[in-house]
């Protein structure tokens, strides 16, 4: 991966940033190069840099404060939530301000009449359910890093989770924003009543990646939990069946609130793991969660039965909550249970649409072979997201470089069979350099322009989401400050 | 006024326009044309060239197993869900024909672009919810694409959701795919009668707080006579729901537990129906707004604008409003003040010149908006002035 060196006039003048920084956040700089290592690398571990600097706001005011002086300094802004990102979104730069906003954690109202949770970025995702769960509600994206990863990353990223195909990614569960653009003004977007009023500029930012501005206030839907939930678990002897199965449970209206896909691979290292009582024989399972009142989920759960009697499988489900929890403890700990096979994986996250799923993992069984390197697959079923974990050794020579070398061959294949680059990790810097495999010039060139409707300094996390950044002078609004084109370093087209 | 059925003749039109520096209209079956601001030619004070994408029609894929329905944009709504009733599913947005400006018979495209939800958004969101991808021509000439054709997608911007309740003024667009939703065969409304406003909306946000996922959740005042409810009384709280049949007996006995004794009625789909179409305020002489709040200031709000004729939908998050034009001022200041939208849907043409679709926005955020219209229309050419 190819990363434009730091420009040294910003290196030359760290002391001088380091101070302005101090005058908005006293008590929240982080200059020192052992306290700036923690930042170093988000959860896309294989890339480190630190930052120039790092400063953690309190508050919006503060954030605003941090950006107008980046903005009149010339100096690149990278967000950070918990630094969960598995794309690299937070990735820092060596010639940039890291902003970190775990200060930022207090949940500011609970509207429950209106079914609303208004909060700052820095609340972890699983707080905003913890706060709201004893009146009976929760917040429904689910992403397997909830505890840790806070809801301003959520919306950078637009996360999903298990339960995505039934409630929705991030994106169907946020209400309003207050929101920091890259010139210090602060804008609302949205907020308690349904509808944007003009441009639906909330559901633009949501994904944004942190090239758009950023989050200081957010207000999320909270849904009632629903009053029965049971989990299934349905065995096959191939994964053609246990493809036709849920097409078959899809096509037929059930919408499972989860319906997880694992092989055969996986299933080994599961149960290697933590024994979690998978069938030893099959080719493939689906892990099934029904939920509703109980008619609904009695109903589900009857179709769900002829559909994979109908596909040759085998149907078991939880009689009890331990049953339940066993049931998807290895699921859950899949990222574990591989982590033991190798000392190092990553793992992909295409979308394809699931009448791929066979000719997919068929051919990734091919690549897995010719790179020499394991491959498990777990898979999203309802909504198409495949995430294959490749296992590697970075200590071994080259060993990286053909893993990632793998991770961009099963990308292309998600591309070519009709599906996407990522499905809910997004693209960051890992897949910056393949989106040209899926949009072309034109495409990109339309959402270069929307960067630059916002960002014309281009000063919002450079270097991630879109492989060549060229200046906004092309598009007729350049941002020239001191008499100087922004980042005179950068490749231009 | 020129007719197009392909994308590459909507490419060849909008860069002739882009060479003339001319602004056009883009219209389909036209019934929507009656919302936003009335549109002129600049230059000549006249009336805009008209782009009709009516011919740009049809169903190109559609899979039901993948939850996925690809259509031409000027594909008429009825036919797009009939096609999807046949397979049991249908659009997760419910759009709807505007009766209200009398237009029936409107297109895919119509509806996307000027989010026209009808009662079912209360289940499953509005046209940006589930509008995956499309295809497009910008205002340089060039097609793109936005999302995907899969349910699950982050790479890139979002730029589906920009596209939805836009008027036309980004971008026309050529096709677009729609995750859709299973149609269960069972539904049923249950009807409590001679509530006032704060009791009945108080009803429907019960129900809306409980798991049992209602498809529909309106409010109607007795004073509205609102064709097929008679003897409401004070009013009356209609609650839907959408499920297999066990199910659907299990939710009403749930709701019943929840809110007290409640009829079944028959004619419910109908009045659903009527609610979103806006029907009730067709015949009227009334200036016909779409409020939009947050659903628990519904009372508050509808009993300070006193409205001659009105009623609530989406659990209160909307209210439709019959007003006077004297009110119009007071109307955008209520929703301002709620965090809300006052959107006037239906007024003379002079009257939606000087009041707009929208209250305008504050300074940065309308620079922001421009400058994003800009990115993909830079020279104004689509639909000026519109929104």
């Amino acid at each position: 991966m190819h990363f434009a060196p730091p420009d040294p006039d910003i290196l030359s003048r760290r002391d001088a940033i380091i101070a302005a920084l101090k005058i908005i956040v006293p008590d929240g700089v982080v200059e020192a190069t052992t306290d700036l290592s923690a930042y170093e690398s988000d959860a896309l571990a294989s890339y480190r840099q630190r930052p120039l600097v790092a400063v953690l706001p309190r508050s919006g005011d503060q954030v605003a404060q941090i950006i107008r002086y980046a903005a009149d300094a010339g100096v690149p802004i990278v967000p950070r939530g918990a630094g969960t990102s598995l794309s690299g979104g937070a990735l820092p730069r060596a010639d940039g301000i890291l902003v970190g906003m775990g200060r930022m954690s207090r949940i500011l109202e609970i509207d429950y009449d209106n079914r609303c949770v208004t909060l700052e970025p820095g609340v972890t995702n699983a707080a905003i359910t913890r706060a709201v769960e004893a009146e009976g509600f929760y917040y429904a994206p689910d992403p397997s890093s909830q505890i840790a990863c806070t809801i301003g990353g959520n919306i950078a990223e637009n996360s999903g989770g298990l339960h995505c195909l039934k409630y929705g990614l991030t994106t169907n569960n946020l209400l309003g924003v207050k929101f920091v653009l890259p010139d210090g003004q602060m804008i609302s977007l949205g907020g308690k009543a349904p509808g944007a009023g003009g441009l639906d500029l909330l559901g633009l930012i949501t994904g944004s990646e942190g090239l758009l501005g950023m989050v200081v206030e957010a207000t999320v839907r909270i849904i009632r939990k629903a009053p029965v939930t049971r989990t299934m678990l349905a065995s096959f002897d191939t994964v053609p069946d246990a493809g036709a199965c849920v097409a078959a449970i899809i096509g037929d209206g059930i919408v499972p609130a989860a319906m997880e896909f694992m092989d055969r691979a996986t299933i080994g290292a599961v149960e290697a793991y933590n024994a979690p009582g998978y069938p030893a024989d099959a080719e493939a399972i689906l892990i099934i969660d029904a939920d509703g009142v109980e008619a609904d989920v009695a109903d589900a759960i009857a179709r769900i039965k002829i559909h994979v009697q109908a596909c040759n499988g085998q149907l078991r489900e939880a009689t009890d909550t331990l049953a339940r929890a066993r049931m998807w403890a290895g699921r859950k700990a899949a990222f574990s249970a591989m982590g033991r096979l190798a000392p190092d994986m990553i793992c992909m996250d295409g979308t394809i649409p699931r009448h791929a799923l066979p000719r997919v993992l068929e051919s990734i069984a091919a690549l897995s072979a010719r790179y020499g390197l394991g491959c498990c697959n777990v898979f999203h079923a309802g909504d198409g997201n495949l995430h294959p974990l490749i296992i590697f050794d970075a200590m071994k020579e080259g060993e990286l470089a053909t893993a990632e070398a793998f991770g961009a061959d099963i990308l292309r294949l998600c591309v070519e069979v009709g599906g996407v680059l990522t499905g809910e990790h997004g693209v960051g810097i890992e897949k910056r350099d393949l989106m040209p495999t899926m949009f072309s010039e034109a495409e990109l060139d339309q959402q270069h322009r929307i960067k630059c409707a916002f960002d014309s300094g281009g000063l919002f996390n450079p270097g991630k989401v879109f492989p060549t950044l060229s200046a906004c002078v092309e598009q007729g609004h350049v941002h020239v400050h001191g008499a100087k084109l922004p980042h005179p370093h950068l490749p231009r087209f | 006024m020129a007719r197009v059925s392909f994308e590459s003749e909507i490419v060849d039109f909008v860069r002739a326009a882009r060479a003339d520096r001319a602004p056009f209209e883009i219209v389909a079956a036209g019934t929507r044309r009656g919302a936003g601001k009335p549109m002129f030619d600049q230059k000549t004070g006249g009336e805009l060239p008209v782009l009709d994408v009516f011919g740009v029609a049809g169903i190109v894929d559609y899979q039901p197993e993948e939850l996925i329905i690809t259509a031409r944009p000027g594909t008429p709504l009825a036919e797009l869900k009939a096609v999807l009733a046949q397979k049991n599913q249908c659009l997760g947005f419910d759009p709807v024909d505007w009766i209200v400006l009398g237009g029936a018979h409107g297109t895919l495209g119509g509806a996307v672009s000027t989010d026209a939800s009808g009662s079912g958004r209360l289940r499953h969101g509005a046209a940006r919810d589930s509008l995956l991808g499309f295809r497009a021509v910008n205002g340089l000439g060039e097609t793109f694409r936005g999302g995907a054709k899969v349910v699950k997608n982050v790479t890139g911007f979002d730029l589906p959701k920009l596209v939805c309740g836009t008027f036309g003024t980004l971008m026309v667009l050529s096709e677009v795919t729609f995750r859709v939703y299973p149609k269960p065969l069972a539904r049923a409304t249950l009807m409590l009668r001679d509530l006032p406003p704060k009791a009945g909306f108080a009803v429907l946000r019960t129900i809306w707080k409980s798991a049992l996922e209602p498809s529909g959740l309106a409010y109607v005042p007795g004073s509205a006579n609102f064709p097929g409810l008679d003897g409401i009384g004070q009013g009356a709280a209609l609650i839907r729901f959408e499920a297999a049949e066990k199910p659907l007996s299990e939710k009403l006995a749930a709701a019943r537990l929840l809110v007290g004794e409640a009829e079944e009625i028959e004619q419910g789909e109908a009045v659903f129906t009527r609610i979103g179409e806006g029907t009730l305020f067709r015949d009227c002489d009334l200036e016909v707004w779409r409020v939009t709040i947050p659903p628990a200031e519904a009372a508050r709000i509808a009993a300070a604008l006193n409205a001659p004729l009105w009623l609530g939908d989406w659990a209160g998050g909307l209210l439709w409003i019959g007003a006077q034009p004297e009110e119009a001022p007071r109307i955008r200041a209520l929703a301002l003040e709620a965090g809300g939208h006052a959107m006037l849907l239906r007024a003379p043409a002079a009257r939606r010149a000087a009041l707009g679709l929208y209250a305008p926005q504050a300074p940065a955020l309308a620079a922001l908006s421009s400058a994003v219209r800009a990115a993909f229309d830079p020279l104004g050419l689509f639909n000026p002035g519109r929104l």
